[in-house]
């Protein structure tokens, strides 16, 4: 369920990128036969997925308060990507590893406000090794990686509400199987 | 008002209190397990949150999680429904603590209602009459004696730490007593080791007698008239119905009035119900009472015609009993059939895909389900996956639209009990209304209680 758009300056906007902006993006996609196309510029985050019968169009999450629309069902024509921080990932091309949520609560990347987050994009962590904060009901719980490797993905924002099974990171093991 | 209300529950009465909240412009939230992720409830909720896995005690019944997933999507309140954590009153100081309204009663007169020695107590000082027996423990020979003889033959001797039949004696002489009382004790000690035994009356062929009440926080008590419930299967209702056929108008009144002025004196606020046993008599025993919302409430519904869960709702917010619920009166008849999915003889239960899913309609006719065609029925939880209510304005005219919307259930894919709520609604003694707790097995509906 997507958020509805907002009227600005005239223009219709979805979070802060316009519509004709979006028109040009699926173009685009159009024009180059693309599936997906993710765009992220600070705190704009757009993920475009092509399905049977159209895209689907997300807005950005950007600031927003806590907003859970209800999970996509598997069955939906076509599929709808919800905000994006709350969907079941986007298969990548490489196999990652994904730490999921253990518990429902408010994501932090680091230890304390100006604190430098625990790991970034590229880190090496190993199993064991604290990722990050997910403070519940005023306790901060330190969520560990359950494998070993490189820093590939972060699926969250930093002070962004997360669910049980939410995805947070994704390792990439370099292990072979 | 509340703006925004979490549904601590799943199934029909998630539903049902989505219903409620939608009709009162209150904005929702669905919990889930990852087994009800393509729930109903979810899917028409504005928002929802994933608390945990299948596991209800990971995630239905996991008050972290539950209140975790209230602060971040920001409620004013939480519907807790019936079952899980409806009746725990550390999740209701949980949510007072964490600034959260709980839809039901204080956590003080939750947690009275659950000790059900101190309910009883409590009732009985405020004049409700409760099932004449021993005073907890009846600790000698002597004292057994003594007490049946003031309690009056039959009476039950129990095993004081626990149940399951063992430690459990009837007894309907004088001359019988002693030797009851010696083996109650030995099997008492062989099986939770400890010989203490109580004693209470013996109610044979009891009718189950309840009475639906609402509180406001302003002091003020309701009663909305009595359903009858006998028909059980291990003590769970298969069938209930509104009003009962024993209870007339001078009854209900009597024992409605005694009803509300005990809750007034105890401070009950929200919903409840207060289960009597009914002799043959007449004579009423309180047992216990349930502080929440039943599954059986839409009978009472029907024939008030005051929306219970819009009320529980309305009261939380602080709003009075007579600017909630107003002038009603009784009317009709109504009749719930529970529909589980499960084996029709044998009861074994009977999860997996819906693959038909045809719901009876028409005049008098309410079906509260969160099934549907496709949908997938998981062995995590009950098996109830609808109830089928008819209404009528007397009871036979209920029994026959009951009848015929029964013939137009059709569920497929999984086992459900309509073919047996068909053999009830056919057998002359429930048509006559010859109704007590043990009526499934009396009819052979039902396989018989262990020993």
């Amino acid at each position: 369920m997507a958020k509805k758009t907002k009227q600005q300056a005239g223009r219709d906007f979805v979070g802060s990128i316009s519509l004709s902006e979006i028109e040009r993006l699926l173009a685009f996609m159009q024009k180059h036969g693309l599936e997906e196309f993710e765009y992220q510029q600070g705190d704009v985050h757009i993920r475009l997925k092509k399905a049977a019968g159209g895209t689907a169009v997300t807005p950005a999450a950007a600031s927003a308060p806590a907003v859970f629309p209800p999970p996509a069902s598997a069955e939906d024509q076509p599929v709808a990507a919800v905000a994006p921080s709350h969907t079941v990932p986007v298969p990548v091309a490489e196999d990652l590893h994904i730490v999921k949520s253990p518990i429902v609560g408010t994501f932090y990347a680091a230890a304390s406000p100006d604190a430098d987050p625990f790991v970034t994009v590229g880190s090496r962590v190993q199993s064991g090794q604290v990722l990050c904060i997910i403070e519940a009901m005023k306790l901060m719980n330190e969520i560990e990686a359950d494998a070993s490797g490189e820093i590939a993905r972060i699926f969250v924002e930093n002070g962004h509400p997360v669910e049980y099974g939410e995805p947070l990171f994704g390792i990439r093991t370099g292990s072979k199987r | 008002m509340f703006k925004k209300i979490l549904i601590a529950n799943r199934g029909e009465i998630a539903l049902r209190i989505l219903a409620a909240c939608k009709e009162l412009g209150i904005q929702t939230v669905a919990v889930y397990s990852e087994a009800d992720r393509h729930s109903l409830h979810v899917r028409f909720a504005d928002e929802a949150v994933c608390i945990g896995p299948a596991r209800s005690s990971e995630s239905y019944l996991n008050i972290p999680q539950v209140i975790s997933a209230a602060e971040i999507a920001n409620v004013d309140a939480i519907h807790p429904g019936y079952g899980f954590l409806s009746e725990n009153a550390n999740f209701a100081e949980v949510c007072q603590a964490s600034h959260i309204a709980f839809i039901g009663p204080t956590p003080e007169v939750i947690r009275m209602m659950g000790e059900k020695d101190r309910a009883r107590a409590e009732v009985a000082k405020a004049g409700l009459p409760i099932i004449p027996g021993s005073d907890g423990v009846v600790p000698d020979e002597d004292a057994a004696e003594k007490t049946a003889q003031e309690i009056g033959y039959p009476v039950m001797i129990k095993a004081a730490e626990g149940g399951g039949g063992r430690g459990m004696r009837i007894v309907r002489s004088k001359r019988e007593l002693l030797p009851a009382f010696r083996t109650a004790r030995a099997e008492a000690e062989a099986a939770f080791g400890s010989p203490n035994v109580y004693m209470e009356k013996l109610i044979e062929r009891p009718r189950h007698i309840e009475f639906q009440v609402l509180g406001d926080q302003h002091g003020r008590v309701i009663h909305l008239g009595e359903r009858e419930c006998s028909l059980q299967r291990r003590h769970q209702k298969v069938l209930e119905e509104s009003p009962s056929v024993v209870i007339d108008q001078s009854t209900r009144e009597r024992i409605g009035g005694l009803v509300t002025k005990a809750l007034e004196r105890i401070g009950y606020t929200g919903a409840g119900t207060v289960e009597f046993l009914r002799e043959e008599s007449g004579d009423l025993y309180f047992i216990e009472m349930n502080a929440r919302i039943q599954v059986e409430h839409p009978v009472t519904e029907m024939v008030t015609g005051v929306d219970l869960v819009k009320s529980q709702i309305r009261i939380a917010a602080g709003e009075k009993i007579c600017d909630v619920v107003g002038k009603f009166d009784f009317r009709g008849h109504a009749i719930e059939c529970r529909i589980n999915a499960e084996d029709p003889d044998t009861f074994v239960p009977s999860p997996g895909r819906i693959t038909t899913f045809r719901v009876p309609g028409g005049p008098g006719i309410r079906v509260d389900t969160a099934a549907y065609a496709d949908a997938v029925i998981p062995p995590y939880y009950d098996s109830l996956i609808a109830k089928l209510i008819a209404y009528g304005r007397d009871r036979a005219e209920a029994i026959i639209r009951m009848q015929v919307a029964l013939d137009g259930f059709v569920v497929e894919g999984v086992k459900t009990t309509i073919p047996l709520h068909k053999r009830i609604l056919a057998h002359p003694d429930f048509v006559a209304g010859k109704l007590d707790t043990h009526f499934l097995e009396r009819v052979g509906l039902a396989e018989a209680k262990h020993a």
